[in-house]
């Protein structure tokens, strides 16, 4: 033994919406810690990249009993879990060789790419390379949707006509007033030091609110009042907040006048000239179950203070009619001024710095034959196929850095649709929930093991150097590599001549690094910026010269372009819309929602024996709602929906709405012989299938949960 | 000199990423021992509730009872800095410790002849003047380390653990801003 320890900088950044610094102490090839980016100084302008329990438990993960070290071949039924080594040639043989079939005999678009996201802010290694595998192989049929944000994205582009909606996370300290609704960056991260902000901004005296179905742990610590609300009806309150401003006169006349468009039939439909129901705040508290003085109070607080942030999250744009949140969100922001200033906030919450003019992504290319399915709609194509009106028959799946039979909604259905498979392939680290079906389970590196440059997610203007600290562990390869030996076996020539260090010096050309060395050793680089970087800044101080991005050059609370959609559910301009009523409403009478948790991102680090210490999967329900059910606290119950079915022990608590349950979503599902999964997977639960904007529905998901 | 720790509850979100991170440092074995921990209270009825988290490890005290309890003189506490450590040689696992510490910090793993264990206050990096691993993991900064005297002029209520039983008798060399 040496004893000598190396301090090797590894990217951490896997879909929380962080990018954060590992360091690991290698130690003869072994990583003995992990600590986090210690360089100095940790100032309030550039903090320290740290990272959270999840990256810290990172050891356990690399060298994790279950890691997969070998390629492995299915020998019982699919998705038995029954498997046998094989070596790398047979396998990818095997797979080359099933590959041609199918293409010879159904065309390439009965492969389906079910890849996700949990490489995405890894600039090289990510999920492309199976894009580019199979564009060249010459198509693919690909999923379509963000599952996170469709909502979001959805008002975005129509009201502001861009994604770049964001401000970035250190302008929280010019706000007077921050409205956290439904965001919760305690458990759920997004972004490196996001909740540190809020702290630091409330330590200053800006004021801190909470709206929320559950007193996260967000709310709880970096606010200063818990406004708990009935979920799916985010929209109902804020159009009553909206009210108040229009029936007070505290809205800003000159700036709606400037910047934006339609206001008056907002304004029309507010106070019920339209319908003739007036939006008040009595009409909203029906609805919402937030006392009528508390949505003026905060209606009144949120027009007089200013500059305020209403940083919404996506859990209550993943709703059924969940645009018609961001787009009021967005409405309210421009009645109050907020949008394109320092200290406020557009309303809706996608991109902040462009990083990507910095770092580009290895790319996947196209293939004009390709087609297109809903994410949330995978298995329903596997299983309908064109008969069902999708656009292919799918015979073949095929996965890298994702876990789709998980973390989209029905498992159950992912099920029977997987067993319908000619043949399916996943490149892995471990046995996942879709791993468990597949033919051929390719095992592939963790960031520890390769070289790369990581971005942010979506805020952040700095980016982060992956150095490789140890070999790959067993016979793992890398995804990249593994889609070039597969090309080979397929005869496409030309997948990838360019080394790794060749690429990482191309997709960072932009990056401006005047000292690679410097910056492999440190492992960040962070851009200074003149002020606080505030999304559409450039429109508010020169409209003339610089319009808003949408047809009419302004912030359009009126969309011509929603109109031209002719969606009958999608109104032109941000309207509360109930759900639509459930058939089955007196059995399922609560309502689900899927919080990110602080013990896994999506569904990566749960299996981890230290995260399992910190916080144990649960269904959170009230106290109230507990003791008509004669649910104790630690009870195992069963959670029901209309798609399936889970079980899991209640956490009967009083931070939680009366009505209303959460199961955090991505704890990976086992079910028993009945089909009921006995782990308390979410999307046992919520629906597969989307809303006409894309948005996969799963936090107005009805419930009912009883002991077994 | 008496080193202490801060502990700022008004920003403490419940992470444990300080516990993870001690874990990860010290090498400890899941569902055993853990060197630090942070508890979550919560108080009240719906639609008024609190809540509030707290960070602690050993509190390496200015009078700690453990170092009177042990019959083989196997704890002392180190006089330049008040760190109270563990002599695992001299350690009989006789739990005597474990028993006087009124805040679970000494631990034992399961097995019989399993030895006293706790927060070491990272000497290892101390000595190469590095924070605590758990000051330096915090997300939030809501963890400081620093002489128990000057840490006691800042707010918060100093040689006592919140929320669990009053043994300031003990002395804990630990701040609290409480929320």
């Amino acid at each position: 033994m040496s004893g000598d320890v190396k301090k090797v900088p590894v990217g951490c950044g896997h879909n929380c919406g962080g990018a954060c610094l590992l360091i690991a102490h290698v130690e003869d090839g072994v990583i003995k810690r992990i600590t986090t980016d210690e360089s100095l100084p940790d100032s309030i302008e550039g903090p320290q990249l740290r990272a959270c329990l999840k990256g810290r438990s990172y050891r356990q993960r690399i060298y994790h009993p279950d890691r997969l070290k070998f390629p492995v071949k299915r020998i019982g039924e699919r998705g038995a879990g029954q498997f046998e080594r094989v070596g790398w040639d047979e396998a990818l043989d095997a797979i080359a060789q099933k590959m041609l079939d199918i293409k010879e005999k159904h065309g390439p678009t009965a492969i389906m790419n079910i890849s996700h996201s949990a490489t995405n802010c890894h600039a090289y290694y990510n999920a492309a390379c199976l894009n580019r595998l199979l564009n060249m192989f010459g198509g693919q049929t690909t999923l379509e949707s963000y599952v996170s944000n469709d909502g979001a994205v959805f008002a975005a582009f129509h009201t502001y006509g861009t994604v770049f909606t964001a401000n970035e996370r250190e302008d929280l300290l010019n706000s007077k007033m921050i409205i956290m609704w439904g965001w919760n960056p305690a458990d759920s991260i997004w972004s490196t030091n996001s909740s540190y902000h809020v702290a630091l901004a409330r330590e200053r005296g800006t004021r801190v609110v909470a709206v929320d179905p559950r007193l996260t742990n967000s709310a709880a610590v970096l606010a200063s009042r818990w406004i708990p609300i009935r979920p799916a009806t985010d929209a109902a309150m804020l159009i009553a907040m909206a009210y108040v401003l229009i029936s007070e006169n505290l809205y800003d006349h000159a700036f709606l006048d400037k910047y934006s468009l339609g206001f008056d039939k907002f304004r029309d439909y507010v106070t019920g000239a339209e319908d003739g129901v007036p939006k008040t705040p009595r009409w909203a508290e029906e609805i919402t179950g937030v006392p009528a003085g508390r949505i003026a109070e905060l209606a009144v607080e949120y027009a007089t203070t200013k500059p305020a942030a209403l940083v919404a999250g996506y859990g209550p744009c993943r709703v059924e009619h969940g645009e018609q949140f961001s787009r009021a969100a967005a409405t309210l922001a421009a009645m109050t001024g907020n949008v394109g200033v320092a200290g406020g906030d557009a309303g809706i919450q996608i991109f902040g710095y462009p990083i990507m003019t910095k770092v580009m992504q290895f790319p996947g290319g196209y293939c004009p034959d390709n087609v297109s399915v809903h994410f949330n709609n995978w298995a329903d194509a596997i299983i309908k196929g064109r008969a069902g009106g999708y656009p292919s028959d799918i015979k073949m799946v095929y996965s890298v850095a994702g876990n789709t039979a998980n973390q989209l909604g029905n498992v159950r259905k992912a099920d029977r649709a997987l067993k319908t498979l000619d043949f399916m392939v996943v490149h892995e680290q471990f046995m996942t929930a879709t791993a468990r079906y597949a033919d051929y389970i390719l095992p592939v590196t963790t960031q520890f093991e390769r070289n790369d440059v990581f971005t942010p997610w979506l805020l952040g203007h700095y980016i982060v150097s992956s150095n490789q600290a140890i070999k790959p562990y067993g016979e793992c390869r890398n995804d990249i590599d593994i889609c070039a030996q597969l090309a080979n076996h397929l005869g496409i020539e030309k997948y990838n001549e360019t080394s790794e260090q060749e690429w990482l010096e191309y997709l960072t050309g932009n990056a401006g690094i005047s000292d690679r060395d410097k910056f492999k050793e440190r492992g960040f680089l962070k851009y200074e910026l003149e002020r606080s970087h505030v999304a559409f800044r450039d429109q508010i101080e020169d409209i003339e010269n610089n319009p808003f991005a949408t047809p009419s050059g302004k912030i359009e609370i009126f969309s011509q372009s929603i109109a031209d959609l002719q969606k009958p559910d999608v109104p032109p301009i941000p309207k509360y819309i109930p759900p639509k009523p459930a058939t089955e409403a007196s059995e399922f009478d609560l309502c689900l929602v899927t919080g990110h948790g602080k013990k896994s991102s999506n569904s990566m680090f749960y299996n981890l024996p230290w995260l399992r210490d910190v916080e144990a999967q649960a269904v959170w329900i009230n106290s109230g709602d507990a003791e008509k059910r004669g649910i104790s606290n630690g009870d195992m119950v069963k959670v029901t929906s209309a798609v399936g079915a889970t079980t899991l022990p209640a956490l009967v608590t009083e931070r939680i709405v009366p009505g209303t349950v959460n199961i955090d979503q991505g704890i990976e599902f086992e079910m028993d012989s009945d089909g009921v999964d006995v782990k308390g997977c979410s999307n046992a639960v919520c629906p597969d299938g989307h809303t006409s904007t894309a948005i996969t529905p799963y936090n107005s998901t009805r419930v009912c949960i009883k002991k077994p | 000199m008496q080193f202490a720790f801060y502990f700022d509850q008004t920003r403490c979100t419940g992470c444990h990423t300080c516990a993870v991170a001690c874990t990860d440092w010290h090498d400890l074995p899941a569902g055993s021992v853990n060197w630090r921990r942070v508890i979550t209270y919560e108080e009240g009825r719906f639609p008024d509730v609190s809540v509030s988290h707290i960070s602690f490890s050993c509190n390496h005290c200015q009078h700690p009872p453990c170092i009177e309890s042990c019959p083989e003189n196997a704890i002392h506490k180190r006089p330049d800095d008040g760190v109270v450590l563990i002599d695992e040689k001299k350690c009989i696992g006789c739990h005597a410790c474990e028993d006087a510490c009124p805040y679970a910090a000494i631990q034992f793993r399961p097995g019989n002849d399993s030895k006293a264990e706790k927060c070491t206050f990272c000497n290892d990096r101390l000595a190469g003047k590095e924070p605590p691993i758990c000051v330096a993991a915090c997300p939030m900064r809501a963890l400081d380390f620093g002489p128990f005297d000057e840490l006691s002029k800042r707010p918060g209520i100093a040689g006592r653990v919140v929320h669990l039983p009053d043994c300031s008798w003990a002395k804990p060399a630990l701040i609290v801003k409480t929320k």
